[in-house]
């Protein structure tokens, strides 16, 4: 893979999303909603790629959440290896350079990452789990397409899929 | 890099996902002694750099957003400390005469949570204050207004806790300045994790909306006094066992950004001073049942030599009657 202008300025684009998940996000309230950068960096990523890469960058993210928040290691890893598998595949609908489709792409990952890892964890039943997937996620969801479309607006030309 | 139409998935890519899918199942699996090495490791080496420019992050917001209200305490704090020495002699006086407990000065170490994403973030949370700063596992994790959870396992500058919100956890608990005791933990079900249960609690108690639960100091984990929570009501009853109320908890995780994690050492401590003295004066009344229905009664010299404070002589062996209509038991007068 040949180290090109418009690949550097990808990389850059996700090294601020990594930056903005550990020094912004801490400023945006409660945590339980803030946006997840480290899931769109890795869903740009991810459709950027070959399936096998978003693969492998969804396990590494997902263990490395697994080790911050040990209550069920590996359930993180799992939903982020199916979520990095599958934008791979996803890629002939958010490749239309639309803001609002990469949006609803990001929600439905990351709405998709909650499920997951919690029917992974095994640690919600009954009301509870109905109330984290159907109100905790979606709005947490909400947040991260947010930040995924003021991402997209802001740096579109960096990000554009043919020059990445 | 550039994306095609024709990438599809390969079976190199398929092989791939499988494996990877595989992998987070074993580690699904691993026993908890395993599971915690490999956790503790990555926090230590690839997550020590994020997690440190974090808790600077975390504690630069905290600066910033305290610099007024720090500045308008230190110069009343200068105005205060003129009569410093006079009040400290006073407050000492008093506290003996009341026979109230210290206050909390030693055996405790303050952190920041690091708030992570995810739907795990309020069952555990990391805090920024490891073995370097004194913390040790299953220390109790508390903030300014309560029980927050206990440390679960240590690193050398993060620990990462237990919140009461985990399904594992639970708390001896009391109800404050009585002697109804019961086990607390997070409510399981409909609006799970907002708040808590205080199973356990004999029949023949009934607590009124509102009463504060706090610590019991039983178990050896938490000191006695931190509070827990406020009853909200009866959730289920055992006919003739024991009921359930629902807590509306002091503090939920995502709330907390500082705590205090204490020492073990502290476990047989009474902290009930250091979060609230105004109810101390209280335990020198007791609640009574009898055929009378419930009277307040100052208990002699004799009882509080011979149960501590906070408790109530043992219970007679035939159930109390019932208290008469418009009474309600262990109501604080």
């Amino acid at each position: 893979m040949r180290i090109t202008p418009p690949r550097v300025r990808a990389g850059l684009v996700l090294a601020l999303l990594v930056a903005a998940h550990f020094i912004v996000r801490p400023r945006l309230g409660d945590p339980r909603f803030a946006p997840d950068f480290i899931l769109v960096a890795l869903l740009f990523f991810a459709i950027r790629v070959r399936p096998m890469a978003g693969t492998i960058a969804g396990f590494l993210v997902g263990l490395v959440t697994d080790a911050v928040a040990p209550t069920a290691f590996g359930a993180a890893a799992f939903a982020l290896t199916v979520i990095g598998y599958l934008s791979g595949w996803l890629k002939v609908i958010v490749f239309a350079d639309n803001l609002l489709v990469n949006a609803l792409f990001v929600f439905v990952a990351a709405w998709m990452r909650d499920a997951i890892e919690v029917l992974v964890a095994h640690q919600l039943q009954g009301g509870e789990l109905a109330w984290q997937l159907l109100a905790l996620s979606p709005l947490a969801a909400a947040s991260t397409a947010a930040a995924a479309a003021v991402t997209l607006f802001l740096f579109r030309g960096w990000l554009r899929q043919g020059a990445a | 890099m550039a994306p095609g139409s024709d990438r599809y998935a390969s079976r190199a890519d398929t092989a791939v996902f499988l494996v990877c899918l595989v992998l987070s199942l074993v580690a699904l699996a691993l026993p908890a002694g395993l599971r915690e090495p490999i956790a503790g490791a990555l926090r230590r080496t690839v997550l020590l750099p994020v997690l440190t420019v974090q808790r600077q992050a975390v504690a630069s917001t905290a600066a910033r957003e305290r610099l007024a209200t720090v500045r308008a305490e230190r110069d009343s704090l200068v105005l205060e400390t003129i009569f410093l020495p006079e009040l400290r002699a006073e407050n000492a006086r008093l506290r003996a005469l009341l026979g109230l407990e210290g206050r909390l000065v030693h055996g405790f170490a303050t952190a920041e949570v690091l708030h992570q994403a995810g739907v795990a973030d309020g069952l555990t949370l990391v805090l920024s204050a490891g073995r370097e700063e004194g913390v040790e596992p299953f220390a109790p994790v508390v903030a300014a207004h309560g029980v927050l959870g206990l440390v679960r396992s240590v690193d050398p500058h993060t620990s990462v806790a237990l919140a009461w919100t985990h399904p594992d956890f639970r708390a001896s608990a009391m109800v404050e300045g009585t002697a109804v005791y019961g086990i607390v933990r997070a409510r399981r079900g409909e609006r799970s994790g907002e708040l808590m249960e205080l199973i356990g609690v004999p029949y023949r108690e009934q607590l009124v909306p509102g009463t504060r639960v706090v610590t019991s100091g039983l178990g050896g984990v938490f000191p006695r006094g931190i509070p827990l929570g406020t009853v909200q009501g009866i959730m289920t009853e055992a006919a003739g066992w024991e009921r359930t109320y629902v807590l509306q908890p002091v503090i939920h995780p995502s709330e907390a950004a500082h705590v205090v994690i204490l020492s073990p050492s502290r476990a047989a401590d009474t902290l009930r001073a250091a979060f609230d003295t105004a109810h101390a004066v209280a335990d020198s009344v007791l609640l009574i049942h009898d055929s009378a229905g419930v009277r307040v009664v100052t208990p002699p010299a004799t009882w509080r030599r011979r149960w501590p404070r906070g408790t109530l002589p043992p219970p007679r062996q035939s159930a109390p009657p019932a208290p008469p209509a418009g009474v309600t038991p262990r109501e604080r007068p």
